[in-house]
């Protein structure tokens, strides 16, 4: 990470719907290569966040660069250079893997190897397979699939590892650390403080529209103790997760 | 800073969403099944309830006298006459259930004629109007031989122009198109819309530099597809299995696939605007029947217009499926050249014209 141009620069954004303000005048950047999480509780503001910056909503004020091209002004550029993951959207329920991604490949006007991209996710075994008879984990991980098609420069992923299981769920995280290593920055929401913690080199804490703080997640803590702040620690060198894991296993769940 | 970047094609993601969307129709079960076997069922009835003369039964009392020259000469019109004879109980029995038209018994007149005794129903007008013509025909041509007119003052030649005999497929045939066309435009289209709505896959794509009139575009082309699909198979069966009558062959068949081209674009517009106006399936269900229904039963699908009430006629003439069936109907059943569909395409023009600009103007699209 050197000190290039950042690849997110979001300056004064509001977002209103009437007189609700989803979004409250947030500034930040993005950095190059990195993994960025936006953390915050349901309704903070995350999800409306992201779908300005991936031009599926109009800012109210403010401005987004993504990749050096303004969102507002060049939304169509904006789209050809990025990946979008939705919060829980599926696809047509008739058709299989392979087909699906030569759809998004036609829609992005360019071709792909979709075996290749099934690959990067491990489904390959499930090329013919249609995307609505996956299970969750597959279908996040299609989903992913999806969002590399055009090689973007950033890929954004909205609560990836809601509904999982714990499986599925650390299977994700390297996946997405994978793809990072290739060089692609990733902007993720999510509510779950360890994905938080595992995943992300930097995170912004949301709250009410606001972004409450900024910074790497091991400095956040520090700051915290810093300040004083001692948590009651009952020394516990093992959680229930780790109990649950050692008992079934850290191996994928999917069939 | 004034880029300027290169516009995204499209043309590969028409392509690919159109074949995508009809994909996803041919595997769908309901979709084929409600398309492709739902009309043939349909026109299987038709071709076999079709296939009744209009003979008149006339029914002659076993105990009547049956040697008069009415009689005689009842049983040689055999073209359009079916004589039954039977006991008077059973031929009244008949005659209630409407399978006998009139019960004749000639008995001789005072004065050396025959008095002719015509039983008929009030349960079938249709019927008695039949054999009182048959009858009255037959009466007055005796009565000029048994007087011994050979030259009749008055006489009448009849000519017939070259004509086939209209059955109920021929009509019944273009209306299942009709119907087939408007259904998979408004009820494919809607449900279809919808689904892709409220499961995010059009947010998802969206996010991609396919553009929305495209998405819509392939939409209806692939709409187009399953319906001309559907015009074919109906011909064909028609055609081959119920002998439709294609006036002018290969040529009507040709413009008949013209025609469905421009009912499926026209009735494309009603489905956008009930997808667009609709949030979810439980909208769009009433909104869907209230423009189908009235159609299905009002524009002269199955049965003709002119037995609906006068003042329901000019609305039912001018909905947009009547006018797409008058079409239809103008090139088969009445044999006419293809310009003089275009009253009836300039109607269902306007109509369509309309429910663009309001779908355009409402259109949600989550």
């Amino acid at each position: 990470m050197t000190a290039k141009e950042p690849i997110i620069k979001v300056t004064n954004l509001q977002k209103k719907f009437g007189d609700f303000t989803a979004v409250d005048h947030i500034s930040f950047e993005v950095k190059e290569g990195e993994v960025f999480g936006i953390l915050g509780p349901n309704g903070a503001g995350k999800t409306t966040t992201l779908e300005i910056i991936e031009t599926l909503q109009k800012a109210t004020d403010g401005e987004v660069i993504v990749d050096g091209v303004n969102v507002a002004e060049h939304p169509w550029e904006v789209k050809s250079r990025i990946g979008v993951q939705l919060q829980q959207a599926s696809f047509y329920p008739e058709l299989s893997l392979v087909e699906l991604l030569n759809m998004f490949a036609a829609m992005y006007d360019i071709r792909i190897n979709p075996m290749e991209m099934l690959k990067k996710v491990q489904l390959e075994d499930k090329a013919k397979a249609f995307a609505n008879k996956l299970s969750g984990g597959q279908r996040q991980r299609f989903s992913i699939a999806t969002t590399l098609v055009n090689n973007p420069r950033v890929i954004f992923l909205d609560e990836p590892t809601t509904g999982l299981d714990p499986q599925a769920r650390i299977n994700l995280w390297e996946m997405v650390r994978e793809i990072n290593k290739t060089g692609t920055t990733i902007v993720l929401t999510t509510h779950y403080m360890e994905e938080a913690e595992q995943l992300c080199d930097r995170l912004a804490i949301m709250d009410h529209g606001k972004i409450v703080k900024i910074g790497t997640p091991q400095k956040m803590i520090d700051e915290l103790l810093a300040s004083g702040f001692k948590k009651e620690i009952k020394p516990q060198p093992a959680t229930l997760e780790d109990v649950f894991l050692h008992l079934t296993g850290r191996s994928l769940r999917d069939e | 800073m004034s880029k300027n970047y290169k516009k995204p094609g499209q043309y590969r993601a028409y392509l690919w969403l159109t074949y995508s969307s009809l994909r996803a129709q041919t595997r769908n079960p309901a979709t084929f099944f409600f398309g492709f076997i739902f009309p043939i069922v349909f026109i299987s009835i038709f071709g076999v309830i079709g296939g009744g003369t209009s003979k008149v039964t006339v029914g002659i009392p076993n105990d009547a006298d049956q040697n008069n020259p009415v009689v005689q000469t009842l049983q040689k019109q055999s073209a359009y006459i079916t004589v039954q004879k039977d006991s008077e109980v059973n031929l009244e029995k008949n005659l209630k259930q409407g399978k006998v038209a009139g019960i004749v018994r000639v008995v001789p007149s005072a004065h050396g004629g025959y008095t002719v005794n015509l039983l008929t129903s009030s349960a079938n007008a249709v019927q008695t109007a039949q054999v009182q013509g048959v009858m009255q025909g037959l009466i007055d041509k005796e009565n000029l031989v048994l007087s011994g007119v050979t030259t009749p003052p008055i006489t009448m030649t009849q000519k017939e122009i070259a004509g086939r005999q209209v059955r109920y497929i021929d009509f019944a045939l273009p209306g299942q198109i009709g119907f087939s066309i408007l259904s998979t435009a408004i009820f494919g289209t809607v449900f279809g819309l919808i689904f892709l709505k409220k499961a995010l896959v059009l947010k998802r794509m969206f996010a991609t530099p396919t553009k929305a009139l495209t998405i819509l575009l392939s939409q209806g082309t692939s709409r187009l597809i399953v319906a001309l699909a559907q015009t074919i198979l109906i011909l064909i069966v028609g055609v081959v299995v119920f002998k439709f009558y294609l006036p002018h062959g290969l040529q009507t068949f040709i413009e008949l696939i013209i025609l469905s081209t421009f009912g499926l674009v026209a009735f494309l517009g009603f489905g956008y605007l009930i997808a667009g106006l609709s949030n979810d399936e439980n909208a769009a269900s009433p909104l869907t029947n209230l423009i189908t229904l009235p159609q299905f039963l009002l524009s002269g699908t199955f049965f003709p217009t002119d037995n609906l009430p006068k003042w329901l006629q000019p609305i039912a003439n001018n909905l947009p499926l009547s006018y797409f069936n008058m079409a239809v109907r103008k090139i088969t059943t009445e044999g006419g050249a293809f310009h003089e569909t275009y009253p009836y395409l300039l109607g269902l023009f306007i109509w369509s014209a309309v429910m663009y600009i309001l779908a355009s103007r409402t259109f949600k699209w989550q």
